[in-house]
């Protein structure tokens, strides 16, 4: 039985389940990319070493759980790259409202390059108390989410 | 492994605020609201449909599912003519090369001819070392391929790089009530605020996508709702306040919710040559301090004019800003200089793109300090950045002022001084700079007019800024 459940809008519906990669402070795209935006290479590691939670952790094929992303216009590409790079998270999800970089990116990449991470937006804040890095995710079609 | 000065950060969001960067904030919205479908038309739905092909379809698709997360009703015709941001070819943006290619491989062009954001560099009249040179080559390796990707898909011409498009030089200038689907914070801030047209911010590539299909979902600043003020700014200064100050003050503030600023028709008395200039870097400094899409301006703007405070939402929030707040939000520019009290080795004016009308101030300014000083060279390298229309404009109409500017070593670049600064090779110099939008994306240091005008002078600060 799951540690906690919640409810969240399927901005970019589907169902997976893996392992969580959690972070309190905002997801700063570029930053956590910037080696795969200027040196080209193929990794997902977060390489934002302003971000305690996710510094150093690989990213790929994780579910991603955040408050929101920020940082430069550059990130609606990078979420392209990496889909195309197939170093990006499973799942991203969003305690708070998605922005529009975020929403253009992981969009695009699904409408164009026919590739998915999967998108769960307004969890609210509790669901960032409540996720470990390390536990196991369940995310469902209709934006319900399973903890551990 | 060079990187950008900022650490990547150039872009929207140097604050790392919370915001949706559409310019209209959804804090409210909750996941268990009712999240209404869009409404399509049968044309729309044809499209939907993919039986227009599959290559609109996927355009149509991704720009439905996006205007459906940020509360979109409907899918509005649009206006004027388009604006891309989009101004830089490197490999990382090649997933959107991609798709302009897919785009332009299957013959489509975007509703009406567009412009676009001023290039990275201009090796004329910006010029660097051969090995800086060959570096910059390298990062934009892909510059003629999205020219030539733009004019497949309906740019206006090659000469039609400038972020300040909307000048009449330039002539794309959208009409009160014009949807439009642009990305540039700066312009976007402009037509909305100055003229009363009506766009999101709009991250690159949903611009693109938008502007081919010639439609653009309805929320946020494309709504009556979504342009009312929820904040009243009643600016309390003893003067006419420098308009990058005011507008990082009110950025900083507000976000990216809408201001209704009351107390500047004090100094400005409506929309003309010499104010357009003012409100162009008052609004860019909201967009860049924060993410502000569109202001209001008692007794200036056309809302504004029109409808007065009843644009202000019931329950707004009140800042006021006087001469003190200003010296506050000065005093708290970092100097990110890697030698914080070095020699300034360039000076930037104009960014975005200077007006004609403040090319003609500041060339003025520059003619009249050089003539009291004795001087015939300049002190520090000058740059007076603008679009080549305005350029051209101010050197025919203004040849003896343009000449003197010349013979002292000033110069006119049409590149973006924002992309120049932050290309990684370019990091190390020194740059002073009057612009806010500058000064936050990259390591420059913004100054003052005066001290500005000596320092082109005389190649120093002035020992109490220095």
């Amino acid at each position: 039985m799951a540690k906690a459940t919640f409810k969240g809008r399927p901005a970019v519906p589907g169902s997976v389940e893996g392992s969580a990669e959690v972070s309190h402070i905002g997801f700063n795209t570029c930053a956590t990319y910037v080696d795969v935006l200027i040196s080209g290479t193929d990794s997902g590691v977060c390489q934002d070493h302003d971000n305690k939670d996710l510094f150093g952790h690989d990213l790929a094929d994780k579910i991603v759980c955040i408050p929101q992303t920020i940082g430069s216009s550059s990130a609606a590409t990078l979420f392209m790259i990496i889909l195309d790079k197939g170093i990006a998270p499973k799942a991203m999800l969003f305690a708070n409202h998605i922005d529009s970089l975020a929403a253009c990116g992981i969009l695009m990449g699904d409408n164009w390059l026919g590739k998915r991470i999967v998108t769960v937006d307004l969890l609210g804040d509790d669901f960032l108390d409540a996720v470990k890095t390390g536990d196991k995710v369940k995310v469902h079609e209709d934006g319900t989410i399973e903890v551990g | 492994m060079a990187t950008h000065q900022l650490n990547g950060q150039i872009g929207t969001d140097p604050n790392f605020a919370h915001v949706t960067h559409t310019g209209h904030s959804r804090k409210h919205v909750k996941a268990s609201d009712d999240h209404p479908k869009m409404k399509l038309t049968a044309e729309e739905q044809e499209i939907y449909d993919g039986k227009k092909g599959d290559v609109l379809q996927k355009a149509i698709k991704t720009v439905v599912a996006y205007g459906a997360l940020f509360g979109a009703d409907k899918l509005v015709d649009l206006g004027g003519a388009p604006h891309h941001a989009v101004s830089w070819g490197s490999d990382g943006v090649e997933p959107l090369l991609k798709i302009y290619r897919q785009l332009a491989d299957a013959g489509l062009k975007t509703y009406a001819p567009f412009t676009a954001d001023p290039k990275p560099m201009d090796p004329v009249h910006l010029p660097v070392t051969k090995a800086e040179q060959a570096a910059v080559d390298k990062i934009y390796n892909r510059m003629d391929e999205l020219e030539e990707l733009n004019m497949k898909l309906g740019m206006r011409s090659k000469k039609d790089w400038s972020c300040a498009c909307y000048l009449p030089e330039m002539g794309n200038t959208p009409s009160r009530g014009d949807y439009l689907a642009w990305s540039e914070s700066s312009a976007i801030n402009y037509v909305n605020s100055v003229l009363g047209a009506r766009t999101n911010r709009n991250s690159m590539g949903i611009d693109m996508l938008c502007n081919i299909l010639g439609k653009a979902p309805r929320f946020g600043l494309l709504t009556d709702e979504g342009r009312q003020a929820v904040w009243l700014i009643e600016v309390k200064t003893s003067k006419l306040p420098h308009p990058e100050m005011i507008g990082s003050a009110i950025g900083l503030k507000v976000m990216e919710d809408v201001p209704y600023i009351t107390g500047m028709d004090r100094f400005i008395k409506g929309v003309d040559e010499q104010s357009s200039g003012y409100l162009k870097d008052l609004g860019a400094a909201t967009a860049s301090n924060g993410a502000v899409g569109l202001y209001h301006m008692e007794g200036v703007t056309p809302e504004a004019v029109d409808k007065g405070r009843a644009l202000l939402n019931e329950g707004y929030q009140t800042y006021v800003i006087d001469d003190a707040e200003l010296d506050r939000i000065y005093a708290s520019y970092p100097n990110l200089w890697k030698d914080k009290h070095g020699t300034p080795q360039r000076v930037f004016l104009g960014c975005p793109h200077m007006s004609y009308g403040q090319m003609v101030e500041w060339g003025n300014r520059i003619v009249d300090a050089m003539e009291k000083a004795g001087k015939d060279k300049i002190g520090c390298p000058t740059y007076m950045f603008g679009s080549q229309y305005v350029k051209d404009a101010f050197q025919q109409k203004n040849p003896e002022i343009a000449k003197k500017l010349e013979g002292y070593g000033v110069s006119i670049p049409i590149n973006c001084p924002m992309m120049w600064c932050s290309t990684p090779v370019e990091g190390a110099e020194l740059v002073a700079t009057n612009s806010n939008k500058t000064r936050v994306y990259t390591t420059a240091r913004f100054f003052f007019d005066d001290v500005l005008t000596e320092l082109i002078v005389t190649g120093k600060l002035p020992a109490n800024v220095a």
